[in-house]
C-alpha cells in the first residue's frame, strides 16, 4: 500500500475558504459557498472556513456544526431543558419540552437573521494543539491524528506557517484507493 | 464569640470542599446573614413525652431557638430557630419493606446533625435509605431559611430559602431557592430555583421549572442581603405573633380544642377560629379567622387565615392558605402559597392534590374542581389549563406528556397512585383517623408534651456556644 505524504493529499490553502476575523456569520458561508463552486473539479466539497488574522495567519476554523450552532437559539432556558437527561428523561421527553418551549421564541427567521450579522470570530474555534500535522508526515501520521482526536480536517504546517488542510475526506480517499490496488495485486497473484 | 466564629468558619469550608466539583462558594451567600450576635439571644428547648424515645446529645454546637423531639444527636453545627421533629423516626424492632428486602431496625433511628448550618429549617421523617436505616444524616451541609429536610439523609448539601427535599438521600448537591427534590437518591446535582422535581427511576418522572422573572417577585436570594420578595415579607408581618408565644410561659387558648386533637403550645391560634376533632395544629403553626374540619393539619410553618378546610385536609410542611374553601381530603403539598383575596376568594375542591411548591396567587376568583392535579404558578383562571388536569386523565398517561413548563415521563397512574397513598398515610400519622381507641397519631401524642429550655454560655469566647449536654430518661 502506497504510504502518502501529507502534502500530496492537503489542499493548499490559496484554494480554501479564508475569511478574515473581521467578517461576519454570513460573510463565512459566502465565502465557503464560493470555494465550493471554484473546486468543482474535486468530488468532496468544502465543509469550513478558516479564519485568518491581518497578518494573514490562520487564527480559527468555522465548520458546518459550529455555523448551524450558531444558528441555534441562545436561551438559558433552551440549555436547561438540553440538561434534562442528567434528571433521568429520555430523549424524546427533552424533545417534546423542547418544541413546546420554542412555540413562543422568536420566528427562526429573525434568529438567522440576527446570527448572520454576527462577528464570525463569535462562533469559530481556535485549532487546538492536536489539529495540526506537519506537510512531511506520512498518512500513517495523519490517520492516527484524526482519528484520535475525533477530527473532520487538520491544519498542515510548514515551520511555522499553516500552508494547507487535510481533510478527512481526502485522506478516507487515499487509503481507500491504496487497499483497492493492494487487493487488486493480491487477487492477480502478485506478492508483496 | 470566638469558639462560634471558628465553628462557622469549620462549617463553610467543609460544605465548599463538598461543592468544588459544582464549583459552588456558600461563603459569600451565608455570612454576615445571622449575626453572630443574634445567635446567643434565644434559648433552645426540646420536647418530652411517653410516646418518643429521648435522647438528645448536643455537642460544640448553637442551637439559638430551636426545638427538639425524640432522638436526635447535634455535634459541630449551627442550628437557628429550626425544628428537629424526631417523632416519626424508626423504633428498635420495626421492619423496614424496601422493594424486596425486609429489613429488621436493630436500633432506634437518629437525627445526626454534623458540622451543618441550618436556618429555620424543618427537619421531620425519618430515613428513607435502606443503606442508613438507623441513621437520618445531615452532615456539611448549610440549609437556608423555611427550607424542609424530609426524610432525606443529605450530605455536602447548600439547600436555598424554601426549598425542600423529600424522602431522598442527598450528596454534594446545590438545591436552590424554592426547588423541590423528591428522587429517591441523588448526587452532584446543580438543581436551580424553582424546580419542582418527582422521580422514581423506571416508573415516572415529574418536572416543573418557575419561569425565573416571576419567581424572582416571591422569593430572590444572592449574596450579601437576607431572602427577599412576598414569601419573606408573608411571614416576617406575623414574626411579632410568635415572639410572643415563646417568651410567655402560660398561653391561653382563644378557643376550644376537642379532645381528640391536638394544638401546639408554640403554635400562634388567633380569634374566631374552629378546631374540628382529630385536627393537629403543630408548632410554628399560624390560624387566624379559619375552620379546620375534622382530621384537618396544619404542619410546621404553616399559615391558614381567614379560610375553611372541610376536612381530612393535609396543609404540609411550610404551606400558606389564605381566603380559600378547600373541599374535604384536599393535599396542599410543601411550602405552596396559595392566595386567595377578601373579594376573589380560591376554591379547590375535594381529593384535589395541589403540588408541592405550587403557587396560586389570584385577584379573581377561582376555582379548582374537584379531583385535580394542581402544579406550578397559577394567577388567573387561564392558567389552569396548563397547570392542573384531573387525576383521571392523568393517570391515563403511560408515556410522556408536557404541558407549559411541566414535563412528565412515565406511568401517570403510578405516579397519582404514589400520591394518593403518601396522602393516606400522612393523615393515618396525624391521627385523622382516630376513633377514640384506634388509629392514634400525632394529633393524640402529641396532646401533653413538656417543654424544658436550655440556653448557652452568656460570654467569653464560648458566648453563644451550648455546654456539652446529653438528656436521657
Amino acid at each position: 500500500m502506497k504510504n502518502y505524504k501529507v502534502k500530496e493529499l492537503m489542499v493548499p490553502i490559496a484554494e480554501y475558504a479564508t475569511v478574515p476575523e473581521t467578517a461576519t456569520l454570513f460573510e463565512a458561508v459566502l465565502a465557503l459557498e464560493k470555494a465550493q463552486e471554484q473546486f468543482q473539479a474535486t468530488r468532496y466539497s468544502h465543509r469550513a472556513v478558516l479564519v485568518l488574522d491581518k497578518n494573514k495567519k490562520v487564527v480559527g476554523k468555522l465548520s458546518q456544526m459550529d455555523f448551524l450552532s450558531a444558528l441555534e437559539p441562545q436561551d438559558t432556558n433552551l440549555e436547561q431543558i438540553r440538561m434534562f437527561k442528567q434528571f433521568g428523561f429520555t430523549r424524546k421527553a427533552v424533545v417534546l419540552q423542547q418544541e413546546e418551549y420554542l412555540k413562543n421564541s422568536p420566528p427562526i427567521l429573525d434568529v438567522y437573521s440576527k446570527a448572520a450579522k454576527n462577528r464570525v470570530t463569535q462562533y469559530m474555534r481556535r485549532p487546538t494543539e492536536g489539529e495540526y500535522v506537519n506537510e512531511n508526515a506520512s498518512l500513517d501520521v495523519a490517520l492516527h491524528q484524526l482519528t484520535a482526536g475525533s477530527n473532520l480536517s487538520l491544519l498542515v504546517t510548514r515551520d511555522k506557517d499553516i500552508i494547507g488542510i487535510l481533510r478527512l475526506a481526502d485522506v478516507f480517499a487515499a487509503v481507500y484507493h491504496s487497499m483497492k490496488e493492494s487487493e487488486l495485486k493480491l487477487a492477480d497473484g502478485e506478492t508483496e | 464569640m470566638k469558639e462560634l466564629e471558628k465553628l462557622f468558619d469549620r462549617i463553610i469550608q467543609r460544605v465548599n470542599i463538598n461543592l468544588r466539583e459544582l464549583e459552588f462558594d456558600v461563603n459569600p451567600l451565608v455570612r454576615q446573614l445571622i449575626p453572630t450576635a443574634q445567635m446567643t439571644k434565644f434559648y433552645a428547648f426540646y420536647g418530652i413525652t411517653p410516646h418518643h424515645p429521648l435522647n438528645l446529645l448536643f455537642r460544640n454546637s448553637n442551637l439559638s431557638g430551636s426545638y427538639f423531639l425524640g432522638k436526635v444527636g447535634v455535634t459541630n453545627s449551627l442550628l437557628y430557630k429550626s425544628d428537629i421533629r424526631g417523632d416519626e423516626l424508626k423504633k428498635c424492632g420495626d421492619s423496614f419493606q424496601y422493594q424486596e428486602f425486609d429489613i429488621p431496625v436493630d436500633q432506634d433511628e437518629q437525627i445526626s446533625i454534623q458540622d451543618s448550618f441550618l436556618i429555620k429549617n424543618l427537619v421531620h421523617n425519618f430515613s428513607h435509605d435502606p443503606e442508613t436505616l438507623e441513621s437520618f444524616f445531615i452532615q456539611d451541609t448549610v440549609s437556608m431559611h423555611y427550607a424542609n429536610i424530609h426524610g432525606s439523609p443529605t450530605n455536602g448539601c447548600y439547600l436555598g430559602p424554601f426549598s425542600t427535599v423529600d424522602l431522598t438521600t442527598i450528596r454534594d448537591c446545590v438545591v436552590g431557592a424554592y426547588a423541590y427534590v423528591q428522587a429517591g437518591e441523588i448526587s452532584h446535582l446543580n438543581i436551580d430555583p424553582g424546580t419542582v422535581w418527582v422521580r422514581k427511576p423506571d416508573d415516572f418522572n415529574f418536572m416543573y421549572r418557575y419561569p425565573v422573572s416571576q419567581l424572582s417577585n416571591y422569593i430572590y436570594f444572592s449574596a450579601g442581603s437576607p431572602p427577599q420578595g412576598v414569601f419573606m415579607d408573608f411571614v416576617e408581618d406575623r414574626k411579632e405573633a410568635f415572639q410572643r408565644v415563646f417568651q410567655v410561659v402560660n398561653i391561653d387558648t382563644p378557643v376550644s380544642i376537642p379532645a381528640s386533637a391536638s394544638l401546639d403550645r408554640y403554635a400562634v391560634l388567633k380569634p374566631k377560629t374552629k378546631i374540628g376533632e382529630n385536627v393537629l395544629v403543630a408548632q410554628r403553626a399560624f390560624v387566624q379567622n379559619s375552620s379546620l374540619g375534622k382530621g384537618a393539619n396544619a404542619q410546621e410553618n404553616c399559615y391558614i387565615i381567614n379560610s375553611k378546610l372541610q376536612g381530612n385536609n393535609v396543609t404540609a410542611h411550610g404551606a400558606k392558605i389564605i381566603e380559600a374553601d378547600l373541599g374535604k381530603n384536599v393535599f396542599v403539598g410543601f411550602n405552596s402559597f396559595l392566595r386567595g383575596r377578601p373579594n376573589a376568594r380560591l376554591t379547590i375542591g375535594q381529593d384535589s392534590i395541589i403540588m408541592p411548591h405550587t403557587i396560586i396567587d389570584i385577584r379573581k376568583p377561582l376555582t379548582i374542581p374537584s379531583g385535580h392535579l394542581v402544579w406550578g404558578l397559577i394567577n388567573t383562571a387561564g392558567d389552569i389549563e396548563t397547570n392542573s388536569m384531573s387525576l383521571k386523565d392523568f393517570s391515563k398517561i403511560d408515556t410522556r406528556i408536557c404541558k407549559g413548563s411541566m414535563l412528565f415521563e412515565g406511568s401517570g397512574s403510578s405516579f397519582v397512585t404514589a400520591f394518593q397513598e403518601r396522602i393516606h398515610h400522612i393523615l393515618e400519622a396525624n391521627g385523622a383517623f382516630y376513633s377514640g381507641n384506634a388509629n392514634r397519631g400525632h394529633a393524640q401524642r402529641n396532646q401533653n408534651i413538656s417543654f424544658n429550655t436550655i440556653q448557652p454560655y452568656p460570654e467569653g469566647d464560648k458566648e453563644g456556644l451550648y455546654p456539652t449536654i446529653n438528656i436521657q430518661p
